[in-house]
């Protein structure tokens, strides 16, 4: 029997997230699902449930030529209580060499909503161990799962994907260093506790800073953070001494007018001695006057020239996720022929065996012959005829494998020559067997 | 007259220069790796070199202009490899490399003729020693103007906000850059002094002076005072980053001019060398 994968469902392009949400599952409640799953849809031999915020799939198993995309979708509708029409425009479907491309794509993180995030890879080795856990994933499943985390380890090595940032607080962060080698003896200071300047005060303080002080118009809402990210908070009114300290400053005020100007900061630069300082003015109208950025040894970032940053690395990433689309079609390739020779396996089982049968028969016939012979040259004659069968058998299985002899359907060549074996071996035996009636027992 | 060693290290040198220049351009950070084996290769073929050239000629090789030239590469190979391995720079190869290419090919091309002769003035145990700390000190300096290069260059990129290119993540911080600017320039400044000083120990026991204000020696001295006072400026004011990088090339381009200027047109008893 000749299996192919399939896979249907929704993603973060096809669906908004009012449909995804209301098809996602629970990281607890998949396996269950799956039994569930296999049950209601019998035709499905191996089956796993792909669920994150960006997508609801199920990835399945089923022989070539079954249709079960209308029953899968039958069950998702059923299962999380949604119509199908609620979902189904959304829906897609793929089968073989599409569906498991998708797979490798998806593990690669080329179908993430940020391609080259690295989460996915995380939630897809989950996906596989529900599978595995409820019982429903076989061999096609597991090799399909393995090379998908193979192809997307390969296409993290091979590209730069995953470079860059692609997010304004993790520009920040990541600009932050390229200006300081180390931030564990640099000071942090946020004027305004807007909540993007937490974010990438938390992103900076997770590589270790030394210190972090907090200034905000309303005193409370300083003390508010500064309690919350273990930080020291400043009275607005008397800030500006404390500004020779910073290395990094972070503007989230709303102000109409900057707070920080050229000639006050140049007089902070020097009272610093030259120690770099980055701005990071995420205010809009902008906190701190543009002109500071030429100031020497002080690196000005407001939040344009921060979303420019997190453009042109997505650009980056975009290109090399064309690198990566050639690493995937190769290794679909290599999982297809690898799929393709499982079919061949109950046939070459067969001729394996006929052309056994063959040589034991042969070696009954002069059974009495080789008694007559010592043991040694007994032992020459088996081996001789056992390299003899296993050159023809080499011969003719590799021949079928790439081929050779025409027919580029191997397991039709291979089915052709199990046939041929199999009839021989009749009249050989001198029973003469009716082919077709044998075509219902096949493994 | 080239040794055996010679092409060997020319191609060495010339296939790291590509190797770096490779992973400059945005290529794999693979290549950085064998363009750092290659420069070893090249610098440890062109020791045998100098081996062949010093065991001919008694003592160290450096009896011409083009000789030195020539050693000088050859530290500044050796110090450039410490730098890009123990300070983990691979992007200061691709300066270095080119560089060391660049100076060892000449002396391929213009010293094929020349026999060794060394002067019977300066067969003494003191000419490795003040040659090599002098060199040595050049070596460095050629080193910290190359990270004050790249300082500069990426400096500007920061400032102009166009930062993030892929290959960017293999490039050092500018503080550490600032950093290992002024490690190398307080190095090459020691090694100077020390050069000075046993230069005017050797001087006094060859000539009975310390010192005869020859050009090679008036020279030294300024230099030694320009990096002096680089290194004063960024103690007391705080002068780092941007103007000690820009200062860090300032200098050096003095230094170049007097090495090159004096050897070629002032040598004095320094005999074509200033060193």
């Amino acid at each position: 029997m000749r299996e192919t994968l399939f896979i249907l469902g929704v993603n973060h392009r096809t669906a908004p997230v009012a449909v995804r949400e209301r098809l996602a599952y629970a990281e607890d409640e998949i396996v269950a699902a799956l039994v569930r799953l296999k049950e209601s849809a019998p035709a499905i031999n191996e089956v796993a449930l792909i669920s994150t915020c960006n997508r609801v799939e199920i990835m399945g198993v089923t022989a070539v030529g079954t249709r079960v995309q209308d029953e899968a979708a039958e069950f998702l509708a059923g299962d999380r209580g949604v119509g199908v029409a609620a979902f189904g425009p959304a829906l897609y479907h793929h089968e073989a060499r599409a569906a498991v491309r998708h797979l490798f794509r998806v593990g690669a993180s080329l179908d993430s909503m940020v391609v080259g995030e690295p989460q996915i890879l995380g939630q897809l080795k989950n996906a596989y161990a529900r599978a595995a856990a409820a019982g429903t994933a076989g061999l096609v499943l597991h090799r399909a799962f393995h090379k998908a985390f193979s192809v997307a380890k390969r296409v993290r090595k091979a590209t730069l994907i995953g470079h860059g940032s692609v997010s304004v607080s993790s520009a920040a962060v990541s600009l932050a260093a390229k200006i300081f080698d180390t931030l564990a003896n640099k000071t942090v200071m946020l004027i305004g506790a807007g909540q993007m300047a937490e974010l990438t005060a938390r992103n900076l303080k997770r590589l270790g800073i030394q210190s972090l002080l907090i200034t905000s118009r309303t005193f409370e809402n300083a003390v508010a953070l500064a309690r919350k990210l273990d930080g020291t908070a400043v009275p607005f009114d008397s800030f500006r001494p404390y500004l020779k300290l910073a290395d990094v400053v972070i503007g989230s005020l709303s102000a109409v007018e900057p707070v920080i100007g050229p000639e006050e900061f140049e007089g902070v630069i020097r009272e610093r001695r030259y120690r770099p300082v980055f701005m990071i003015d995420l205010g809009v109208p902008r906190n701190f006057d543009h002109r500071l950025n030429e100031l020497e040894n002080v690196y000005l970032y407001d939040i344009d020239d921060l979303s420019a940053v997190v453009q042109e690395s997505i650009g980056d990433r975009e290109r090399e996720a064309e690198k990566a689309e050639s690493i995937v079609d190769l290794e679909v390739e290599s999982f297809l022929k690898w799929l393709d020779g499982l079919d061949l396996v109950p046939a070459i089982k067969d001729i394996r065996t006929s052309v056994e049968q063959l040589r034991e028969l042969e070696l009954e016939r002069h059974r009495a012959w080789l008694a007559s012979l010592g043991p040694g040259e007994r032992e020459r004659i088996e081996s001789m005829t056992r390299g003899l069968v296993n050159k023809l058998l080499h011969r003719i299985l590799s021949g079928i494998r790439d081929g050779r002899a025409g027919i580029p359907d191997s397991v039709y060549a291979a089915e052709i020559a199990r046939r041929l074996f199999s009839a021989e071996l009749a009249i050989e035996g001198g029973v003469l067997i009716d082919d077709d009636s044998d075509e219902d027992d096949e493994p | 007259m080239n040794t055996v060693w010679l092409i060997p290290a020319l191609a060495c040198y010339a296939l790291s220069a590509a190797g770096f220049a490779m992973e400059r351009a945005g290529l794999h950070g693979r290549f950085a790796r064998w363009a750092v084996l290659l420069l070893g290769g090249g610098a440890l073929l062109q020791t045998g070199d100098l081996l062949m050239r010093g065991i001919q000629a008694g003592n160290v090789p450096v009896t011409n202009f083009a000789q030195a030239l020539v050693f000088l590469a050859w530290l500044t190979a050796l110090a450039g490899l410490v730098v890009i391995v123990h300070l983990r720079m691979p992007v200061i190869g691709v300066y270095v490399a080119p560089i060391v290419f660049i100076v060892v090919t000449l002396q391929a091309a213009t010293m094929r003729q020349t026999r060794l002769t060394m002067p019977q003035s300066l067969r003494s145990a003191w000419l490795p020693v003040h040659v090599t700390l002098a060199l040595l000190g050049y070596a460095l300096f050629v080193l910290a103007a190359g990270v004050s290069l790249v300082y500069l260059v990426y400096e500007k990129r920061l400032k102009a906000k166009r930062p993030l290119r892929p290959t960017d993540e293999r490039t050092p911080s500018l503080e550490k850059l600032d950093r290992i600017n002024y490690r190398l320039l307080g190095w090459g400044f020691l090694m100077l002094s020390l050069a000075i000083v046993t230069g005017s120990i050797w001087a006094d026991a060859t000539w009975g002076r310390f010192w005869s204000w020859e050009p090679a020696e008036s020279w030294t001295l300024i230099i030694w005072f320009l990096y002096a006072g680089l290194l004063e400026s960024r103690l007391t004011v705080g002068w780092r980053g941007r103007r000690a990088a820009a200062l860090t090339i300032a200098v050096f381009t003095v230094l170049v001019g007097s090495f090159v200027g004096v050897s070629l047109m002032a040598p004095g008893k320094h005999g074509g060398n200033f060193g």
